[in-house]
């Protein structure tokens, strides 16, 4: 699929003269405008935008956009040692943001949700260790969910 | 006297045959001696039916024919249903008492498939010692159950080839209620046979409940089974993997320890802001689920993260594998070499926490000291002294902070009735809640069900649920069938711990609104969300459910 489209976007770019990939900055530009499912959609096209998406940073930018202030320091060492931007906007910050919207509960402060996403993903993190029993490579490996967080998934209707 | 069920001995039902397709209990036609219990049971009556009156029927015995006849033709009724019929064929029955044993086999065959056995439910069988078995079979489609509202009928069988109709009423609710606790009023007036009538009624009654109901009068009628025929279970034979592993559901399925981990977590860095060289003593070290979180606030706080000790304090693991709590040690020294902090800890073995001495704990100078115990302080109070001692070693450890968690029920008064009726409330208050948070997602929110991506994964599945409840099942039996050194579930209020504590030269630390906005919006995560409750009271944060509180964190200091 990816292939097809690819050559069919690089062909119209040439016909409009603007071949978006040869204008990296740009597209990540549009990139970090996307939500989370476009993002992931994105990855698919081709290998160039793949290798764009994969890059911790565009979620790390996804994850702190909403927010008024910069995440502080040391966060970003935090969040990569445990598993990475993607992982933690995937598995903790975007069911956390949801439910907490739907709930409509007042704001709790942002530091606090800030600090919650990172207490999930922490023990999120160590349940992997726990299950994977010790095999290298337990921060990173696998993109099952761990028990721990399943309460945040929500049902599937069959 | 063994009094079959009074329909049955009727010479009229045998000659009816109105089988209906879906029939899923098969009463034995073949008792002995039938005639005779007939003589007796004529004989016996006064007018009013003896076993229908403890239901709260009062039925004359000579209404009985009529009475049968108007069910034999409720029966057929139903029976033409397609619905009903359906309903009942489908039922996939399996048996709560048995599900600990199930679980301990399947902790060594290391088989994680579920297997829920169709159980025959001839409950004719009087010889059964533990109601438990056999009599309530909670069927999945319970919900759809309550639909079919008949009312005032009598949830018995009237042929031997009728299935039950199970019909869900109020007031069989109230009186299953009604009855446990006259059991509970027989077992401690020490008259054990009408406690063992009683709590065979409750059995009955049990069957015609759903939900929440069915599944908490099931283990509290088992462990008054169990008081009664003193087949009480030793603690001890509690396989620490099977614990552990009933324990992790537990964690999943709802926020009760999620909760005592964050709001202690809280208490604990806040008393450890601007040190340097930490040292946590966990009681309640378990699989160490608390640690990571506090690790990596205690990384990203200003100033970076102090040196963090650790020391677990667990018991003995029967494993023939490596010391469990030295895995524990080794995972979190894992997860805190990636956060870069330092990290330090020791594991210790120790049945009870009163052989604990400070000086094995190789306190040093120049740290601060937390102490943390999650659930693990109620069980000193089965043996005298221990608590005290207990105290007094953690006042010798110097702790800048004590964080206790504890369920918030007095289950240790001296009079059984009284411990019965508390249980019995909190243990329900527990299990609705569980009901609503099992499904994760179903309850929780108005409209549709979404499927998420990042996993897509089931929520809390129906076993992880089932598992919960066995979690909890545990609890209620030591607290109703088990007395002295082996009743471990001593529960007291956070008021009576707080007496404790202040007679031992503790003080309260405030838990601050940090902790307070954490617990909320940890709840406001759960499927269930709208029915948990975080009060704060005096400093101390509970969680509860609707009203009624259920676990309490506090935390202390020296005074």
């Amino acid at each position: 699929m990816s292939h097809s489209i690819c050559d069919t976007i690089l062909k119209t770019n040439k016909h409009n003269n603007f071949p978006i990939n040869d204008h990296m900055d740009l597209l990540i530009e549009i990139l970090q405008r996307l939500d989370g499912r476009s993002l992931s959609t994105a990855a698919c096209v081709c290998k160039k935008w793949w290798s764009i998406v994969k890059n911790d940073s565009l979620w790390e930018h996804l994850c702190f956009r909403q927010l008024s202030m910069p995440p502080s320091v040391g966060i970003r060492s935090v969040v990569m040692a445990l598993g990475g931007y993607r992982r933690l906007y995937l598995v903790c910050v975007r069911p956390v943001v949801s439910r907490l919207k739907r709930r409509r509960r007042v704001s709790y402060g942002e530091s606090s949700e800030v600090e919650m996403w990172l207490s999930l993903f922490s023990v999120e993190c160590y349940e992997r260790l726990l299950g994977g029993g010790g095999g290298g490579g337990g921060v990173v490996a696998g993109e099952s969910t761990a028990k721990s967080l399943r309460f945040l998934c929500e049902g599937v209707n069959v | 006297m063994k009094r079959e069920y009074p329909n049955q001995n009727h010479p009229l039902f045998n000659t009816s045959s109105s089988a209906s397709p879906s029939s899923s209990v098969n009463l034995r036609p073949d008792l002995p001696g039938k005639s005779k219990m007939f003589d007796e049971f004529n004989e016996q009556d006064a007018g009013v039916d003896e076993l229908l009156a403890v239901l709260g029927y009062k039925v004359k015995s000579s209404d009985m024919i009529d009475v049968a006849h108007k069910i034999e033709h409720l029966e057929g009724v139903i029976g033409n249903d397609d619905d009903l019929s359906q309903i009942v064929s489908d039922s996939v029955h399996y048996n709560p008492s048995d599900l600990s044993s199930w679980l301990e086999s399947m902790i060594t065959e290391i088989n994680p498939i579920v297997q829920q056995p169709v159980v025959d439910t001839s409950f004719v069988n009087d010889l059964q010692a533990i109601p438990g078995n056999a009599i309530y079979p909670p069927t999945t489609t319970a919900t759809k159950k309550q639909k079919t509202s008949v009312s005032g009928s009598v949830s018995s069988s009237s042929n031997n080839q009728n299935s039950i109709v199970i019909v869900d009423s109020q007031e069989n609710g109230i009186r299953l209620v009604h009855t446990l606790m006259a059991c509970a009023e027989a077992v401690q007036n020490n008259d054990l046979k009408l406690a063992e009538t009683l709590v065979k009624q409750a059995g009955i009654l049990a069957v015609s409940q759903a939900g929440a109901m069915r599944k908490v009068a099931a283990y509290f009628a088992e462990a008054l089974a169990r008081r009664i025929y003193r087949l009480n279970p030793k603690p001890e034979q509690n396989s620490p993997a099977l614990q552990n592993l009933l324990e992790s559901h537990f964690y999943e399925t709802c926020p009760y320890l999620k909760f005592a981990h964050f709001t202690a977590n809280q208490a604990i860095l806040e008393a450890f802001a601007g040190k340097n060289k930490v040292h946590v003593i966990d009681f309640s070290m378990k699989q160490g689920m608390q640690w990571p979180a506090l690790m990596q606030a205690l990384a990203l706080r200003s100033g970076g993260p102090p040196t963090f000790r650790l020391t677990g304090i667990g018991p003995r693991t029967f494993d023939h594998e490596t010391d469990h709590l030295q895995e524990v040690g080794w995972k979190l020294a894992q997860v805190a070499d990636t956060i870069h902090v330092k990290f330090e800890y020791r594991g210790f073995v120790a049945e009870s926490l009163s052989d604990l001495e400070p000086s094995m704990l190789d306190l040093r100078e120049d740290e601060v000291v937390a102490v943390n115990s999650v659930f693990e302080l109620h069980q000193l109070l089965a043996r005298s002294g221990c608590i005290e001692k207990v105290l007094s070693t953690v006042k010798e450890m110097k702790p800048e902070i004590f964080t206790v968690v504890e369920q918030e029920a007095n289950h240790n008064g001296s009079v059984f009735l009284d411990r019965f009726t508390e249980s019995l409330h909190y243990y329900s208050t527990l299990f609705d809640s569980l009901e609503s948070s099992g499904s994760g997602g179903g309850a929780g929110h108005g409209g549709g069900v979404v499927v998420e991506g990042g996993g897509g994964i089931a929520p809390a599945s129906d076993q992880d649920k089932v598992m919960s409840e066995v979690y909890l099942g545990k609890q209620i039996c030591n607290v109703v069938a088990c007395e002295g050194l082996d009743r471990v579930e001593r529960h007291q209020t956070l008021t009576q711990w707080k007496n404790l504590f202040d007679s031992a030269g503790f003080e309260s630390v405030h838990l601050g609104s940090n902790a307070y906005k954490q617990a909320s919006m940890l709840l406001a995560l759960f499927a269930g969300g709208d029915g948990y409750r975080v009060e704060e009271h005096e400093g101390c944060l509970m969680l509860g459910w609707h009203s009624r509180p259920l676990i309490a964190t506090s935390a202390w200091k020296l005074r």
